[in-house]
């Protein structure tokens, strides 16, 4: 096999063993929800966008002022979102095909049940409460702000304006109120003057809103929103139009946003603790052939040197050889004309004696 | 040579980019064809379709423009549809369905060869021989409203009482004009007295094996006899063309038109339309049950029904025998059957979501702003309770033998349904109620109660269904008192709704019964906001009138 081939079918490998959602060190159980934990129940059939949640939210939290007071309904004229200062907002809908009358849907922190928001801190600053909330440590957070693009219902908000102490602001559904004993409802739901919030066992919730369909087969839309969205919140939404129409994502899936990534994450240790190992080991591999490679090339050199040599001095002693030949022809056919010349003068001669004879 | 050769290339550019933000303007000025709407006369033409897979786009075809075009040569309908007598046949230029290539024929023939014949006379024509797109034209055709151009109880009783119509001289004879049944034995359509019915009984959306369709059927009894009425000169409003009949604009004219014929009438009612049927009678299950004889096993008493004025609370017999003029339990029978749909006779009389059944329209009409105040707070699946069913299924309507039995029971259990007034709305009630809950921030809210109840009885005054149903005592005073029975003194809300604002619920059911302040909000609000009544939900100090030391109170300030 070529080295090439080798690594390249390694590094693929690790790269299976990286998304395979599998993997047994992912550890990827089905959770729904801690027992008994609390949750809100919205129904925008009695919703009458009176913003009293929002007040009874900005008290409870002890929040700055907003500019425009509670009962200035003028601002449901915008939609709008939550802010550092401001934990939930009430959103109107208007303009719903088949509906004559507005639509009004509160918002805030959904509180899922996996969260996506605490799978994305890597400092672990969020926490899901058994209770139902989910909650953010400030003395751990360092502000990388993963939380606010992860979450896919943009809840988490940042205090920009705060240069030095900035937090990641939220509704925790009154958690520490809560647990402090200063509230037994959240303040939205303390504050609401029809019931269109209520709070309670999120089991007790879901079989409300189902006592509800069943009353009023003609008043809702079927589903309970949030019973398995993103594997589920503790904020339900029950509403006689559909829940996109109302501002709620209908293509988020009912898989819990930390399954979506928990695979790929569960690879890390493994990748971390076997390349060094796996480099190491290719570093190592890549200098002994180095080295040989070195050396094989000192000694080929060395060979073909050698041959060279040899088959310059073989060229040169048959060039020596073919001289000397030539030398030694060239003189004998020296010698052999000469002898001939001499020949031939000795025989012009002797005939010119003759003829001189003859004359005298 | 150069520099000339690159102004005309920037020239060309600069051209071309006007063209394309011209051309994008333009496309954006212009509506696009799905939004415009269609004229009822356009029609597609896909008859080989019946036959074969179309090898072109069908035919979008204008009727009007062709009607228009002819008539000012002086030609008629005969130009295209042939005549035999009287009557015209409405398929193009055939009397009956052919072949198909003999009917690719007859249309390239007829259509083209007239366009040919009018281009030869040197006059504006449509498509000719080769120009096969601009007839076979695959763009979607506009979008067609043709409505139904329904014959209602008034417009039968104009064709009824008419003394033009042809075949038929005045009221005792015009019903044989339109009406007819095949007779068994000749095949042919003869009138049957007191068989009348409806169209689509027989005739069906598309042609059965003999029968016609219904479009078929209705173009040619009506359009005939309208022809034949306008060519004898009578020409007063006689719907001849597409918009005439299906058209919304010509439609909402003939409903005034006709709401102010009946209004001239005798007693401001159509005349009753006479076809055997009874006053009144019992309403029960006629039929075989499926697991024996006749009327076996025990049923509910039957229901005295007052036929003759149902008659007059629909606008045609249609509404409740909507498959056939035969009793329900033909079909609906006790069990269930294929013909009926496998909906029973019970589910036929009960079904809440039919528009047919008796509860199916009885709960339509409480949709309307008077009767939803109330009515959209009651949990609609509710178990029903006995004295309810007993306003129809009158106990003491026993088993009776012949019709006229049957109808004389009927109507004196319907005489005997007169009540008196309900006792618990003559006695002593309060005209105010003071509502303290929520006066630590408002004043207490004064429920003026005597007018709260005048306007529900001046909702359902004219009635005589919601004066019937509302007849048990104390009916209109549960729609605020409710869940508890009727009792002249009911129980203070609060004996049921705690004072449980911001306490949180321990179990479901809990959680279901709203506390106090819900439970005045969400009957106030919802009955206010059903009824169209103001003021709107979040106008606090309407009801709540301000405290005058907290006259600046707000939210923040509560608590």
């Amino acid at each position: 096999m070529q080295r090439r081939t080798f690594l390249g079918l390694l590094g693929a490998a690790g790269m299976g063993a990286a998304v395979n959602k599998t993997a047994p060190a992912a550890g990827v159980k089905h959770f729904e929800g801690y027992p008994d934990s609390y949750g809100v129940l919205f129904d925008a059939t009695r919703c009458i966008g009176c913003r009293s949640c929002e007040a009874g939210c900005n008290q409870i939290n002890g929040l700055p002022q907003p500019d425009k007071p509670f009962d200035d309904l003028s601002v449901l004229e915008k939609k709008r979102r939550t802010n550092a200062k401001v934990f939930t907002v009430v959103n109107r809908y208007d303009r719903i095909p088949g509906v004559a009358g507005a639509v009004f849907r509160k918002d805030q922190c959904q509180h899922c049940l996996e969260p996506a928001c605490a799978s994305a801190c890597f400092v672990a600053a969020f926490t899901k409460t058994p209770q139902g909330a989910v909650i953010w440590d400030e003395s751990v957070c360092v502000g990388c702000r993963y939380c606010m693009i992860a979450c896919p219902f943009e809840i988490p908000t940042y205090e920009y304006n705060e240069p030095l102490t900035p937090r990641v602001m939220k509704c925790h559904m009154c958690h520490p109120h809560i647990t402090s004993g200063r509230a037994t409802v959240p303040g939205c739901v303390g504050a609401c003057p029809t019931e269109a919030l209520v709070y309670g066992k999120r089991r007790d919730l879901l079989a409300v809103a189902r006592q509800r369909f069943a009353a009023f087969p003609d008043r809702y839309v079927n589903h309970i929103y949030g019973e398995r969205e993103m594997g589920g919140t503790n904020w339900l939404y029950i509403s006689g139009v559909p829940f996109k129409e109302i501002g709620l994502r209908e293509d988020l899936g009912v898989t819990p946003a930390p399954e979506l990534t928990s695979g790929a994450l569960a690879a890390v240790p493994i990748i971390s603790a076997a390349w060094p190992v796996l480099l190491t080991g290719i570093y190592a591999i890549n200098k002994r052939r180095e080295k040989i490679a070195t050396e094989e090339k000192k000694q080929a050199v060395a060979e073909a040197l050698a041959k060279a040599k040899a088959q310059a001095k073989e060229e040169l002693d048959k060039a020596l050889a073919k001289a000397e030949a030539e030398k030694k022809s060239a003189v004998e056919r020296e010698v052999k004309k000469a002898l001939e010349e001499a020949a031939k003068a000795q025989a012009e001669a002797e005939a010119g004696k003759g003829q001189t004879e003859e004359g005298e | 040579m150069d520099k000339k050769r690159s102004s005309w290339r920037w020239a060309g550019i600069v051209v071309l980019g006007l063209c394309c933000i011209g051309g994008l303007a333009w496309a954006e000025h212009v509506d696009p064809k799905a939004a415009m709407v269609g004229k009822p006369d356009q029609i597609t033409i896909r008859t080989l379709a019946a036959f074969q897979k179309l090898e072109l786009p069908p035919v979008t075809y204008f009727h009007d423009k062709h009607t228009n075009a002819l008539a000012k040569d002086n030609k008629g309908c005969d130009t295209c549809h042939l005549q035999e007598g009287d009557q015209l046949s409405f398929a193009f230029k055939r009397r009956k369905t052919t072949q198909p290539d003999e009917i690719q024929d007859l249309y390239h023939r007829n259509c083209i060869g007239c366009h040919n014949d009018y281009v030869a006379a040197g006059k504006k024509s449509g498509p000719q021989d080769g120009f096969c797109r601009s007839c076979h034209n695959a763009e979607a055709p506009l979008n067609v409203v043709r409505l139904d151009a329904g014959m209602d109880k008034v417009l039968h009783y104009r064709h009824l009482a008419s003394k033009n119509i042809v075949g038929g001289s005045g009221e005792a004879e015009n019903c044989r004009a339109c009406h007819h049944v095949p007779d068994p034995a000749t095949k042919k359509l003869v009138y049957a007295k007191g068989q009348e019915g409806s169209c689509r009984y027989c005739h069906q959306a598309e042609a059965q094996a003999d029968l016609p369709s219904l479009q078929k059927a209705s173009h040619e009894q009506c359009l005939n006899c309208h022809r034949t009425l306008t060519n004898r000169g009578l020409q007063a409003a006689m719907p001849l063309d597409c918009a005439a009949c299906h058209g919304a604009e010509a439609q909402a004219q003939l409903a005034k038109k006709n709401q102010g014929l009946v209004a001239k009438l005798p007693g401001g009612e159509v005349p009753r339309l006479k076809r055997g049927q009874p006053n009144a009678t019992l309403v029960r299950y006629e039929g075989k049950t499926n697991g024996g004889p006749e009327g076996q096993g025990a049923s509910l008493p039957p229901v005295p029904f007052n036929h003759q004025a149902h008659e007059n609370y629909t606008d045609s017999c249609r509404v409740c025998h909507h498959a056939s003029m035969e009793s329900c339990s033909t079909c609906h029978t006790r069990g269930g059957s294929d013909k009926g749909g496998f909906v029973t006779f019970e589910q036929a009389m009960h079904r809440r979501t039919a528009e047919g059944s008796c509860i199916g329209c009885h709960q339509a009409k409480q949709e309307q702003a008077s009767c939803a105040g109330c009515h959209n707070s009651i949990v609609q699946a509710r178990p029903a309770d006995t004295k309810t069913c007993q306003l129809c299924h009158m106990p003491g309507a026993g088993a009776v033998a012949s019709p006229q039995q049957k109808a004389a029971l009927a109507e004196s259990l319907l005489q005997s349904r007169r009540r008196g007034p309900d006792p618990f709305l003559t006695a002593k009630l309060p005209d105010k109620v003071v509502i303290k809950e929520l006066s630590n921030k408002f004043q207490p809210v004064e429920m003026d109660h005597a007018k709260h109840l005048s306007a529900l009885q001046n909702g359902m005054k004219d009635s005589k269904l919601a004066n019937y149903f509302h007849s048990l005592p104390g009916t209109l005073c549960q729609a605020c008192h409710h869940n508890s029975p009727a009792a002249a003194e009911p129980p203070a809300c609060v004996a049921c709704h705690a004072k449980t604002q911001g306490v949180a619920a321990a179990s479901a059911a809990e959680i279901s019964r709203p506390g106090l302040q819900a439970a005045y909000h969400g009957q106030c609000m919802s009955c206010h906001q059903d009824m169209g009544i103001k003021p709107v939900a979040t106008a606090c100090t309407e009801c709540h009138q301000k405290k005058p030391q907290h006259a600046a109170l707000s939210h923040q300030e509560k608590e």
